[in-house]
Formats: C-alpha cells, sequence, structure tokens
C-alpha cells in the first residue's frame, strides 16, 4: 500500500504528482501509444487520430467548464474557427503548416472575446446561452463571407508539413497527432498547478468570494476563455488537417454538446477524464456497430439507414446515465478502482 | 409601405411562434430555476403525437386539441418524475446537462420511429388566406396569434388569481418560506413542467399547421431562446413580449439587410442586450449574498 501522501512543503502541493511510478507508467503509455500503428490497421489508426485531435479541444472545454466553471455551448464555433484559419492561412497566405496550427489557436483565442466579454456581467445560464448565439453567428458568418471561405462549398486543406517532412498518410499524421495532444497534456497539467489554475478553481466555486480573495475576476474568466478557445481552435486546425477538407456542416451545434458530453462523462475538471471521456464517445458508436454486427442483417440496415439518430439516442442515453449514476464521470470511476486494488485486502 | 407591413406582420406570427416557446422556457426557470434545453424537443414529439393522433378518423379538431393538450400534460409530468426530480439537489451543470441529453434521446426517437421526411399536417382550417385590409393572414397564422394572446391572458389571471399561480410565485420567491407555509413545492415543479409541455403544444401545433411536419421542428427551441432572453428567462409575459420583438426584427433585418441575416438577428440583438442589461429587459437582478 503505497502510503506517502504527508505533504510538507508547498513545492509538494504543487508537484505533478506524488509518486514517482506514475512517470514510469506515463512512459509506458506513451510507448504503448507509439507502437500503435504496428498493431492496428488504418481503420483503428484513423478513430485513434480523432480521439487524439477531440481530445486535444476537450480538454480546452475541460479548462473552461470544469475547471473554471464557466459553461459554453459555443465550442463548435471555435472549431469552426480554428479549422477555416488553417484552411485560409495556407491556402490563400502560404503560410507554413504547423506555424498555422498555433495561429488558427491564436485567432480563435482572439474570437473568443466576443463571449468572454459578456461573460463577465452573465452567469450559468445566460451565458450559455451567449455562447449558444456565437455558434450561430460564427457559422453565418463563413457560410456569408464567401470572397474568404468559399461559403458552403468547403475548402481542402494542404497536408501537415514540417521542415519539409511531410505528414501525410495515416501513419505519420498519427505521430503527428499524438505528439501534439502530448504537448497540451503537459502544457494543461503544468497549467492547472500554477496561480492561474487555482484561481480558476476558485472562481468556479465561488465568484464573489474568489474575488474578495484578491483575485481579478474580469482578468481570470476572460484567460479562461482565451486559453480555452486557443485550445479547441488548434483542435480544429488539426481536424482540418486529418480530414483534408472542410465544411461548416461539419461543426454543428451538436458538436458543442457531444464536446460537453464528453467532458461529463470523463469527469469534470479531470485531465486523464477529458481524454478517458473523449475516448469512449468517440469509441460508443464503432462498439455499437460491432455489437450490431453480430446481432443480424435486420438491425444491420436500420443501423445503415438511421446511424445518426441512433449515435444520438447513445449520447443521449449515456449523457443520462453517467449524471444519473456516477457524477465524478470515468475519472472517478478509475479513481475507486485504483483506491479499491490498493487497499485490496482491506478495501470496501 | 405594404412592404414593411407584411414583414412585421409575418414578423409578428413568426414572433408568436417563438413567444409561445419562451413562455414555456420562462415557466420551468420561474418555478424551478432551470432552462429545459429540450423544449423544441418535447415540442416535436409532441407535434408527431399530434399527427398520429390527427390520423384517426372522424376526430374533429376541438377533440383533437383536447386530446393533445391531455398528452402534453402528461409528457411535462413524466419528464419531471423520471428525469428532473431525481436530480434535486445536483448542481446547476448536471441538471441543465439533463435536459441536454433529454433533448438528443427524444430526438433521435422521435425521428427513429416517424423518420425525417416532412409530412403534410391536415389543415382542419382549410388554407385560403383570409384577407385583412393589405394584409393576408393564413389560419394557421391567425391559430398562432391567437394562441399566444390566449395564453399570455391565461398566464397573466392564473399568476395573479389562482391558488396554484400564486403558490408557484411564492415558489420562485423563497422556496424554504414556501414550503414552510405549506405549499407543496414538489407539486408545484410538476406542475410547471406540465405547463411549459402545454405551451410547447401550441408551439408545436402552430408550426405544423403553418410549415409542415418535420424534424427541425426541434430547432426552434434553439430559436426561441433570443425570446427569452431579450424578455428575461423568469417573465412569462416577457418571453412573449420577447418573441414578437425578435421575430419582427428577424423579418426585417431579412427584409432589408439581406437574407442570411435573418437567421441571425435573433441572436446578435441578444448578445449585445445581454451586455447591457444582463438579466433581459424584464428579468429580476439577482442579488447574491456570500
Amino acid at each position: 500500500m503505497r502510503s506517502r501522501t504527508y505533504r510538507t512543503s508547498y513545492a509538494q502541493l504543487v508537484a505533478l504528482t506524488d509518486h514517482g511510478s506514475t512517470w514510469a507508467w506515463a512512459a509506458a503509455g506513451v510507448v504503448l501509444l507509439a507502437l500503435m500503428p504496428a498493431l492496428v490497421g488504418s481503420f483503428g489508426l484513423n478513430i485513434l487520430v480523432t480521439i487524439f485531435v477531440l481530445a486535444i479541444g476537450v480538454l480546452g472545454l475541460n479548462l473552461l467548464s470544469g475547471v473554471a466553471g464557466q459553461i459554453s455551448l459555443g465550442h463548435a464555433g471555435f472549431l469552426l474557427i480554428g479549422a477555416y484559419a488553417q484552411a485560409i492561412l495556407t491556402t490563400d497566405y502560404k503560410l507554413p503548416t504547423l506555424l498555422a496550427v498555433f495561429i488558427s489557436g491564436l485567432i480563435a483565442a482572439a474570437a473568443s472575446l466576443v463571449v468572454g466579454v459578456p461573460s463577465l456581467r452573465l452567469k450559468g445560464l445566460y451565458l450559455a446561452i451567449t455562447t449558444l448565439a456565437f455558434t450561430f453567428i460564427v457559422r453565418h458568418v463563413v457560410l456569408f463571407a464567401e470572397g474568404l471561405t468559399r461559403g458552403s462549398n468547403g475548402m481542402p486543406v494542404e497536408a501537415l508539413t514540417v521542415f519539409g517532412l511531410s505528414f501525410k498518410g495515416d501513419q505519420r499524421f498519427y505521430y503527428a497527432a499524438l505528439a501534439m495532444l502530448l504537448l497540451f497534456i503537459v502544457i494543461t497539467l503544468n497549467l492547472m498547478r500554477t496561480r492561474i489554475g487555482r484561481a480558476w478553481l476558485a472562481v468556479r466555486d465561488h465568484d464573489i468570494a474568489a474575488r474578495a480573495m484578491g483575485i481579478d475576476l474580469m482578468r481570470y474568466k476572460l484567460l479562461a476563455f482565451m486559453v480555452s478557445a486557443f485550445y479547441t481552435g488548434v483542435a480544429g486546425a488539426m481536424v482540418a488537417l486529418q480530414t483534408r477538407f472542410i465544411n461548416v456542416d461539419t461543426f454543428s451545434v451538436l458538436v458543442s454538446i457531444e464536446a460537453l458530453a464528453m467532458v461529463i462523462v470523463g469527469g469534470m475538471g479531470r485531465v486523464h477524464g477529458a481524454i478517458l471521456g473523449t475516448a469512449l464517445i468517440v469509441l460508443l458508436p464503432e462498439a455499437l456497430t460491432v455489437a450490431f454486427a453480430v446481432a443480424g442483417d435486420g438491425v444491420k440496415t436500420l443501423l445503415a439507414d438511421r446511424i445518426y439518430e441512433v449515435k444520438g439516442l447513445l449520447y443521449g442515453v449515456v449523457i443520462l446515465l453517467f449524471l444519473r449514476l456516477e457524477p465524478e464521470g470515468l475519472a472517478g470511476i478509475w479513481r475507486k478502482s485504483k483506491r479499491f486494488w490498493m487497499q485490496w485486502p482491506l478495501s470496501q | 409601405m405594404n412592404y414593411f407591413l407584411n414583414l412585421v406582420t409575418s414578423g409578428l406570427v413568426i414572433g408568436s411562434l417563438y413567444g409561445l416557446v419562451a413562455m414555456g422556457f420562462a415557466i420551468v426557470y420561474r418555478a424551478t430555476g432551470m432552462v429545459n434545453f429540450a423544449q423544441g424537443e418535447v415540442m416535436m414529439l409532441i407535434a408527431y403525437t399530434a399527427y398520429s393522433m390527427a390520423s384517426i378518423p372522424g376526430l374533429g379538431f376541438a377533440p383533437l386539441l383536447l386530446g393533445v393538450v391531455a398528452v402534453s400534460v402528461l409528457i411535462g409530468v413524466l419528464i419531471e418524475r423520471l428525469f428532473i426530480r431525481p436530480m434535486l439537489g445536483e448542481p446547476m451543470f448536471s441538471r441543465v446537462m439533463v435536459t441536454i441529453g433529454l433533448a438528443v434521446v427524444i430526438r433521435s426517437t422521435v425521428i427513429l420511429i416517424w423518420g425525417v421526411e416532412p409530412t403534410a399536417f391536415p389543415r382542419p382550417f382549410g388554407s385560403t388566406p383570409i384577407r385583412l385590409g393589405p394584409l393576408a393572414l393564413y389560419p394557421g397564422q391567425i391559430f398562432a396569434l391567437g394562441s399566444l394572446a390566449l395564453l399570455c391572458l391565461a398566464m397573466w389571471l392564473f399568476f395573479r388569481k389562482s391558488r396554484i399561480g400564486i403558490a408557484m410565485r411564492a415558489t420562485s420567491n423563497n422556496e424554504t418560506t414556501a414550503l414552510l407555509m405549506g405549499i407543496d413545492v414538489k407539486r408545484i415543479s410538476a406542475i410547471a413542467w406540465a405547463l411549459s409541455a402545454v405551451f410547447a403544444a401550441f408551439a408545436g401545433l402552430s408550426f405544423c399547421l403553418m410549415f409542415s411536419l418535420e424534424p427541425e421542428i426541434s430547432q426552434m427551441g434553439l430559436r426561441g431562446f433570443p425570446a427569452t432572453i431579450l424578455g428575461g428567462l423568469d417573465s412569462v409575459v416577457g418571453g412573449a413580449f420577447g418573441g414578437l420583438v425578435i421575430g419582427v426584427a428577424e423579418n426585417l433585418a431579412g427584409g432589408y439587410l439581406g437574407r442570411g441575416l435573418k437567421e441571425i438577428a435573433g441572436f446578435v440583438l441578444i448578445v449585445v442586450v445581454l451586455m447591457v442589461k444582463p438579466y433581459g429587459l424584464f428579468g429580476q437582478r439577482e442579488i447574491e449574498r456570500v
């Protein structure tokens, strides 16, 4: 049984992990993921890439909703901005693709001020609806600014190239997505243990009390929106690089809801929760396809006709079940099962 | 001038639809302090049920309306019992997410049962427009305007005169005190959900009578948000007013500034309004103590 949880200094309180063994496990996980292209085919690889890319955005939403406590239904809008920024910057302005990914994030962050500024006066539900309005407005702007975005025709996107090395093809892009996700996980974990991360937690728990403790609400709420939008913008750019063609319809309001579902299913405010939640929600329809293939032809045709609805039904049911039965999400299940095994003969 | 008048009138008609949706939002918010993101989907479910009921031969419009109202009350109470009440005491975020989850479930189920193709809803009042001076209104449009006016009046009387209405106001004012005064707070919440579903029923019927029966009905829920916000989330009659304003504003923006703007005029309007008045035009400012 591990029992080194007595902390005697502030440095220990903000350390990334209490146990050195966590590093070994993390390294093992990264090695396993790096070996994946040798183990699974291109279909499986594609699903993994989707998980990695979306997880970046979900990490961002998790920072905003789970850590800073601001509900957003507008992340489909940031994803859309990131994807289109990537497409426009690389085709029209001939920027290097990797640089464009980060600039897309910055553009999304700048756009987030449109929602961030009203958020200073709005709380809870009013904020949720303003962010929803933001998604509609962004969609509209993209559809009607035809000179810049080609309107409803969509845009092709150039493949990722880093210093002359092309990341075209499933396997190569897989490593790019993995590296990007790891980068953002490290950034997030470190962000959470700085003054900024702690200030966000205080704002979430009670914003007026946080202000009384000397936290500048305006600064930290805006910062939460901008950082979250930056993550989502980068995720949008990566989505564009993965699909190589973007269209407004890829980023409907349902995407915002899906993203919130991922945050909730994973467990609010937890980094590993965000990733587990993304993985579960992305894998769910695939698991369903497999299950129904076993079930027989009749069910399979139903699934072929109505895949979108069956998927929707599934999201809904999963959200409802998690909210009712496990509000802490997958991160909570993880914590409980870990404790169970660690205290095994004595666990209750 | 004629063009302007026509724009305003059709704006008022669409606005009355928004108003009905907004009133449904507001009544739930007033009684329970949460927003029902599934309002549009409840509307859709009731509209499709109404379609199935209308196919019963020999059923007139009046019995159909009664039947639809009864079904909607049932749906409202069931949703409250099964999904909302067990979440009492949970954080607001989870409670709102339950309605979002519910919205997705209802929409998918309805499409799985009835399909995605738009279907013509029977027109019990015919489809010849009725002329009023320079304006021509379809019976369905008159139904929408009429139900908004009637329900507005009914709500006003309900909150002023009826015992339950006054109890509901007391509950939204202070739940604990209301409980101590002998008000059954749980019943109030159930009644609010039932009433909200009745609003959804009228909104859904109006939509079907004006357009057709299609899955896009559920979009009306999201499109009704600007009206709700403009009127203030906790003001039922304010929601009706907000709906009319948004409807007219959308139509004028679409008619004079360009077609695409029609879709987002309402959302742009509320982002601006909320920056000036964070609790809407008629909403009450919440005073918070730490």
